[in-house]
């Protein structure tokens, strides 16, 4: 059985409809990828799974678990964490207090701490900067530590939003270095990008949203060569 | 770099205080040069020079003020409708101690402010506050030196002859309760980003609940109160009350966006004031039976007319409350508020004999309640900013959307500010029906709400020690320097300009134009204009933990 499991999901924005019947699985273990180009309901999705948005129609199911009607913070603490879009880190918060407020939704004091340590394994220099003011770190800082954030709830399923968004490509790859990471350590993902390349080489299968339906899906690899995909998402074939 | 001769914070010091000392004089100079020698002790380096520096300037300071103070003495005092102040207020030892000890102060805070070691600088100043704070209040009831006999609590004065120059004792009380307030208001605009703007709703209940449960009002009228509670019963239930309506009126806007809470808080704090007028003749009928009573009586014309007699139609309905048919249940007392209230009393209570009762009009004992509570108050504050729940605040004021996504529940923990700031305004409301012993509606008017926000504001949103700061400048302003502008004014016109002139319609206009008090609220409305534009994180910006462990 899929851990995370969207059927038929409708979403609006007031009269208009982002989300057009979305069918998504994600297996335990697996890095997922959606991607799309701008408008075509991508974060819609994310934040519609962790209840930020909700569906007019269709169910969304953690390990067979109804999340559709659920809050936000009740679909955290089942295990549903994001780092969203465009990071968000708390700016005036020390990266710590971040961190802690990522494990908002726990109370054992202990797991926290391993998870702390576990974070600062992953990124080292979220240790070096533990007492800065998130609002001080450069954007690729502030990504792993949304990350970081996101990883502290200990989730079952790790949603992240456009990791890649606004950063040099020198820090996209280091990020990308840690997805690949966290897949070798059997996290659980769905991954948002707009960089379709990038996150499909990390990823095990795709998704391809345009105007809030999904349009193709399939094997990493395979959507790679797909020559609709490689014309509209990877430039063709001029690389 | 030519350095400059003084700093901002020195010169506004100086100047602010030799003017404050130009007005009140007497041994309230004592008061302005320790103020003075305060800020100046705080804005110096932190070095040996520094503290030298800091040493000098006080005492110049304390100079300036002293000599302001002399103005005072020998011609303020003297001109028509300045408060008159005891005749040994006006000698030459309240200069003499303000120099010595304006100086003192300036090299101590200096010194203080030197220590490297953040923990023990915070320590030794807030003992060093506590001593101001403790001794403060004798110094302003202590006109004169003498020794009056040993201190004991019916005579706490340290011996001195009392005076009628209570001029900061009352006003510092009525600070304290402002300060409750904005510390609860910083909870509600500063933790939790609400824009609360009828705050002194809560202010209201808080009040009138002290005054039905602690007054004669109800028990007098034979109702379901049969004794008087007492204070340190009822400022609980004064709180809890507050909390109460908080969730009555949280609970179901608080998921609107923030300007729809702006408008509802405003209409609560104008529905309350309102409320209290007109629950000043209650009746209430049980409605059922009334209703049968019409539904019977709707084909008997007799029947129809007996229900225009007030005391037939009592006999055929169940009437509840009010059923005197001469006199309606007066809940509120409308206008004429509920006075006399009674004040806290020690003891005198499951048998155990009474120790001590507080007496109206005597403000010694009333300030270090007020002390014990605000310090009370700050304290719990201070340790609810650093729980989960406090560090839920200042995320959902950093970032809401980002917030909710690591699992905070918004609408929750919204409303839980909400609550707890209605707390606080609820206890300094009880707190304020009985030190003042008189309630009516007029008291909690919309400009409660504006002034308690200007003080929040004006202090730094979300950080304590500012707001305590901001509610003392605002008040103090407020209640001290306007009021005694006002008679400085007055007097110099009068004496100078209007002893020839035999038109009092004039001199009337004149006055009224110069009345200092008058131009309070456009003062407030242009502080908080140049705030916004030059300071907008208040005097004190808000301090994160991040910066707390940087320092």
């Amino acid at each position: 059985m899929a851990i995370l499991e969207l059927k038929n999901v409708h979403t609006y924005y007031g009269n208009i409809h982002a989300l057009k019947g979305i069918n998504l699985t994600v297996e335990e273990g697996e890095v997922v990828t959606l991607i799309g180009s701008n408008g075509a309901g991508k974060t819609t999705t994310l934040r519609t799974i962790q209840g930020l948005l909700k569906p007019r129609e269709g169910s969304i199911k953690l390990n067979g678990e109804e999340l559709t009607k659920l809050p936000p913070h009740d679909v955290v603490k089942r295990g549903v964490s994001q780092s969203p879009e465009g990071r968000l880190v708390f700016p005036r918060m020390s990266v710590k207090e971040n961190l802690e407020m990522g494990a908002f939704q726990r109370n054992d004091k202990d797991g926290i701490a391993a998870d702390m340590e576990k974070v600062f394994g992953l990124f080292p220099r979220m240790k070096e900067r533990i007492n800065q003011r998130a609002g001080t770190l450069s954007g690729g800082e502030q990504q792993m530590l949304a990350m970081g954030r996101a990883l502290m709830a200990k989730p079952r399923v790790l949603l992240l939003d456009e990791p890649s968004m606004g950063l040099a490509p020198i820090l996209v790859d280091l990020i990308f270095d840690i997805i690949r990471e966290l897949h070798r350590q059997k996290t659980t993902i769905l991954l948002v990008e707009q960089n379709a390349r990038i996150a499909l080489s990390v990823a095990d299968r795709g998704y391809v949203l345009e105007t809030g339906e999904i349009v193709l899906s399939g094997n990493a690899k395979d959507l790679a060569h797909n020559p609709e995909v490689e014309a509209a998402y990877l430039g063709g074939k001029a690389h | 770099m030519k350095q400059k001769l003084l700093n901002n914070t020195e010169a506004i010091a100086i100047g602010f205080m030799a003017v404050l000392a130009l007005v009140t004089g007497g041994w309230n100079t004592i008061v302005c040069a320790v103020i003075a020698g305060l800020l100046i002790g705080l804005s110096a380096n932190q070095n040996r020079d520094g503290i030298i520096r800091a040493g000098v300037l006080g005492a110049i300071a304390s100079i300036i003020t002293a000599i302001m103070g002399y103005i005072f003495n020998s011609w303020v005092s003297t001109l028509p409708g300045v408060d008159n102040q005891a005749p040994d207020h006006l000698t030459a030892y309240p200069l003499i101690l303000a120099v010595v000890i304006g100086t003192i102060t300036s090299l101590v805070v200096a010194w203080i402010h030197s220590i490297h070691e953040e923990a023990r600088r915070k320590q030794a100043f807030l003992i060093f506050m506590v001593v101001c704070a403790v001794i403060f209040p004798f110094f302003d009831q202590c006109p004169t030196l003498a020794w009056n006999g040993p201190i004991s609590i019916a005579n706490p004065t340290v011996g001195c002859t009392t005076s009628k120059a209570l001029l900061w004792v009352n006003a510092v009380i009525v600070t304290m309760i402002f300060a409750l307030q904005a510390l609860g208001l910083n909870i509600v605009a500063g933790y939790a980003g609400l824009l609360d703007l009828g705050y002194v709703a809560f202010f209201a209940i808080g009040a009138y609940t002290m005054g039905f449960l602690n007054s004669d009002h109800l028990v007098a009228q034979d109702t379901f109160l049969k004794t008087q509670f007492g204070f340190w019963l009822v400022v609980w239930g004064s709180a809890a009350a507050a909390a109460f309506f908080g969730l009555l009126l949280g609970a179901p806007t608080l998921p609107l966006r923030g300007d729809y809470l702006a408008i509802v808080t405003l209409g609560f704090g104008e529905i309350i004031p309102i409320a209290a007028k007109n629950l000043a003749e209650v009746r209430i009928f049980e409605p059922i039976s009334l209703f049968i009573n019409q539904l019977f009586s709707k084909a008997d014309a007799q029947s129809l007319d007996r229900m225009q007699n007030a005391e037939a139609f009592l006999k055929n309905t169940l009437c509840l409350i009010g059923c005197d048919p001469t006199r309606p249940f007066d809940f509120t007392a409308g206008t004429k508020g509920i006075s006399p209230i009674s004040p806290p009393v020690f003891g005198n209570i499951l048998g155990i004999p009474k120790i001590y009762a507080f007496v109206n009009g005597d403000y010694i004992p009333w300030y270090f309640l007020a002390l014990v509570l605000l310090a009370g108050s700050a304290f719990f504050i201070f340790r609810l900013r650093d729980s989960r729940v406090g560090r839920a605040w200042v995320s959902m004021r950093e970032d809401e959307l980002a917030a909710n996504a690591m699992g905070i529940d918004i609408v929750r923990t919204k409303l839980l500010a909400f609550i707890i700031g209605a707390m606080f305004s609820g206890f300094a409301g009880a707190f304020y029906a009985s030190y003042v012993s008189f309630i009516e509606p007029g008291s909690f008017a919309f400009d409660i709400s504006v002034t308690v926000l200007a003080m929040v504001i004006l202090g730094g949103t979300g950080n304590i020690t500012g707001v305590i700061l901001g509610a003392f400048i605002t008040r103090v302003v407020d209640l001290v320097v306007l009021e005694r502008l006002k008679q400085l004014i007055n007097g110099i016109t009068e004496k100078v300009f209007f002893s020839g002139i035999d038109n009092p319609a004039l001199v009337q206009f004149v006055q009224s134009i110069a009345d200092a008090t008058a131009y309070k609220v456009m003062l407030f409305g242009l502080i908080l204009v140049v705030m916004m534009k030059v300071r907008p994180q208040g005097l004190i910006p808000a301090e994160t933990a991040a910066q707390k462990r940087k320092a």
